[in-house]
């Protein structure tokens, strides 16, 4: 416990003073765009790895949430922060209208559902050209001072991760995360023994929605002009992939798998030619090796090199008490 | 308005043709998988390769493109369905079928290039033969006798009834015998071939494109849930009803919302009827 607190703290200085140790701009810029990711991936952590629902939709959400906040602080001149707010409430809405009938369908229905969902705000996007800009796309400005410097702006999206991490692992802790790992596990047991299944499972899914939209206008102020185009359907999967290789029912293994995910393709060049196509094959290599995520292969490794020692407890028969037992006049 | 009719039935029948694909994985195995659309997109590009590119006759063409979409549906089973069914973890699936959906997608639209790009013409017919083109009759002919002849296998032969054993119950089939592995990879075979077929048959409607996979998955699968899970009657109204639905929802409506009112006619039948048309009724989990 003491190693991982300190192991804890230890990433939490080194992610604060990054500004002052970074080599240039674009290492904070990636940084920033690891942070808007996880703040859409710690919320759909909750749905994916504790829940078990298959939610392939949210690069939907994630656009919905981005318009919003280009709409409403560029033309619309609504102070950023609150268009932030609007993003979120708007995505947290969208969420449960999407919830309230699809969650109540089973596994590859529901995955269908938010799939559609990704198409449908696509198409939504390129038929409100006047509103949208169309295939276009938009310009959207960024934050008023202190953050439009990249090291303000990069402090605001650590702190929303960094809240968001903290709403998840509170909820995923407590009683909540274990009903939540009970309906992914088994949900007529969940069922049984008292879990809300519906409800929590439309609490979770309105809470990444909230967490998808704050991720989409920090995200679109980050990119400063979006198009339909960023908003491809396999960026769902990237964020899924990102949740899969950490492994499902935590929280650190998906904030690793995202750093490493997003900085992967940026660092290595030809990784980033394939894109979709090495995001896909990793998908298949964890889902057919180690479905348990990446995090298991290290345990397999460490319990090779250092065996656990199994106490063994040797039960003796008490045969003078048996043989007693035995004789007893009936 | 014959036109709207005519092409709205074109897509359905594609669409239907895709729903029968998703059948006959289902019927072996009880996956659907994401890859069905990207089988028919194989069909298409590859058809177009072999006959434009290589030059070809098209009907050498079109058994090349079964060969790839059979190769593709086994491979399909080898990689994303074997392994994961012995885990029966029931959401597994999902998601290997959707990475190698992905994979396959990408890797066409690195290979043939992310443009759609034009079907040769299969039969010599002027370009102007309005409702009688044979990029609207093709699909059409080719759904209806797929769902004829699915019929046909499934009643008359040892492999459909095999296939209908192991639809009812896979493991009293095992138990009877029946080399369940096997009569699987049978069928994804079978159904690369069959969604290979659709695909090289509505090529030229839909043209060679490398992201039509997906939109076929979300709208094949919409034609099995209206029509009913495992109903192939079912799967060419559902197909038929959806393509109506979206041409003439673009003629009046206009063609932006079509994935939108796809959608909505596929909850509005899943609240109304959660079976579908013709589908079996579900018991409940316990």
């Amino acid at each position: 416990m003491k190693k991982k607190s300190a192991a804890l703290l230890v990433v939490g200085l080194l992610a604060a003073t990054l500004p002052f140790w970074a080599a240039d701009q674009y290492q904070l810029h990636l940084a920033a765009l690891i942070a808007a990711f996880w703040i859409l991936i710690g919320g759909l952590n909750l749905v994916v790895g504790y829940t078990g629902q298959l939610s392939i939709g949210h690069v939907g959400l994630l656009a919905v949430g981005a318009y919003t906040f280009a709409i409403l602080a560029g033309p619309e001149e609504v102070h950023p922060a609150l268009a932030v707010l609007a993003s979120g409430g708007l995505c947290g809405l969208f969420g449960l209208l999407l919830g309230l009938p699809s969650l109540r369908l089973p596994g590859f229905y529901f995955a269908m559902a938010t799939m559609a969902v990704a198409l449908i705000v696509g198409e939504f996007i390129m038929a409100n050209g006047d509103l949208t800009g169309g295939g276009i796309g938009l310009a959207v400005p960024s934050f008023p001072a202190p953050f439009d410097s990249p090291a303000g702006f990069y402090y605001l999206v650590l702190g929303l991760a960094a809240l968001v991490t903290w709403c998840t692992w509170n909820v995923a802790r407590r009683m909540w995360g274990r009903g939540l790992i009970a309906i992914r596990d088994n949900p007529v047991t969940a069922q049984a023994v008292g879990v809300p299944v519906f409800r929590a499972k439309l609490k979770v899914f309105v809470f990444s929605g909230i967490t998808a939209g704050v991720a989409g206008a920090v995200f679109a102020s980050l990119q400063s002009y979006i198009t339909p185009d960023t908003f491809v359907f396999e960026l769902s999967l990237f964020f899924f992939v990102c949740i899969i290789i950490g492994g499902r029912g935590s929280i650190v293994g998906p904030l690793i798998g995202t750093m490493i995910l997003t900085a992967l393709p940026e660092l290595v060049a030809p990784l980033a030619k394939l894109g979709n196509f090495f995001y896909g094959l990793l998908l298949l290599v964890v889902v057919l090796l180690v479905p348990e995520g990446i995090g298991r292969v290290f345990e397999v490794i460490a319990e090779r090199l250092r065996p656990r020692r199994i106490e063994s407890i040797p039960v003796r028969p008490d045969l003078d008490r048996l043989t007693r037992a035995l004789q007893r006049p009936r | 308005m014959w036109s709207v009719l005519v092409s709205g039935l074109a897509t359905g029948a594609l669409f239907a043709a895709t729903a029968l694909v998703y059948n006959v994985m289902f019927s072996t195995s009880k996956v659907l998988s994401i890859t069905t659309g990207h089988i028919a997109m194989l069909g298409g590009v590859f058809g177009a390769w072999f006959i434009t590119a290589l030059g070809l006759p098209w009907i050498v063409g079109l058994v090349g493109a079964l060969v790839v979409g059979a190769a593709f549906g086994w491979l399909t089973d080898v990689l994303a369905i074997r392994r994961v069914l012995a885990r029966s973890d029931e959401h597994l699936w999902l998601l290997s079928t959707l990475a190698l959906a992905t994979m396959v997608q990408q890797a066409v639209g690195l290979w043939w290039g992310t443009e759609p790009k034009p079907f040769p013409r299969l039969i010599p017919q002027d370009f102007g033969a309005g409702i009688t083109d044979q990029k609207f009759w093709l699909p059409i002919v080719v759904a209806v006798a797929m769902a004829l002849g699915l019929e046909l296998f499934y009643r008359r032969t040892m492999y459909g009834k095999l296939f209908l054993a192991m639809s009812e119950d896979a493991f009293a089939a095992r138990a009877r015998g029946v080399p369940t592995d096997r009569i699987r990879a049978v069928s994804y075979v079978i159904a690369g071939a069959l969604g290979a077929l659709a695909g090289f048959a509505a090529g030229q409607l839909t043209f060679a494109y490398f992201a039509l996979g997906l939109t076929l998955t979300l709208n094949g699968f919409i034609a099995l849930a209206v029509g009913g899970l495992g109903s192939n009657v079912g799967a060419l109204i559902g197909g038929a009803a959806l393509g109506l639905l979206n041409a003439f929802s673009s003629y009046f409506v206009g063609g932006e919302f079509q994935q939108t009112i796809s959608v909505g006619l596929l909850m509005l039948v899943l609240l109304l009827k959660p079976e579908g048309l013709l589908g079996s009724k579900n018991t409940r989990p316990v």
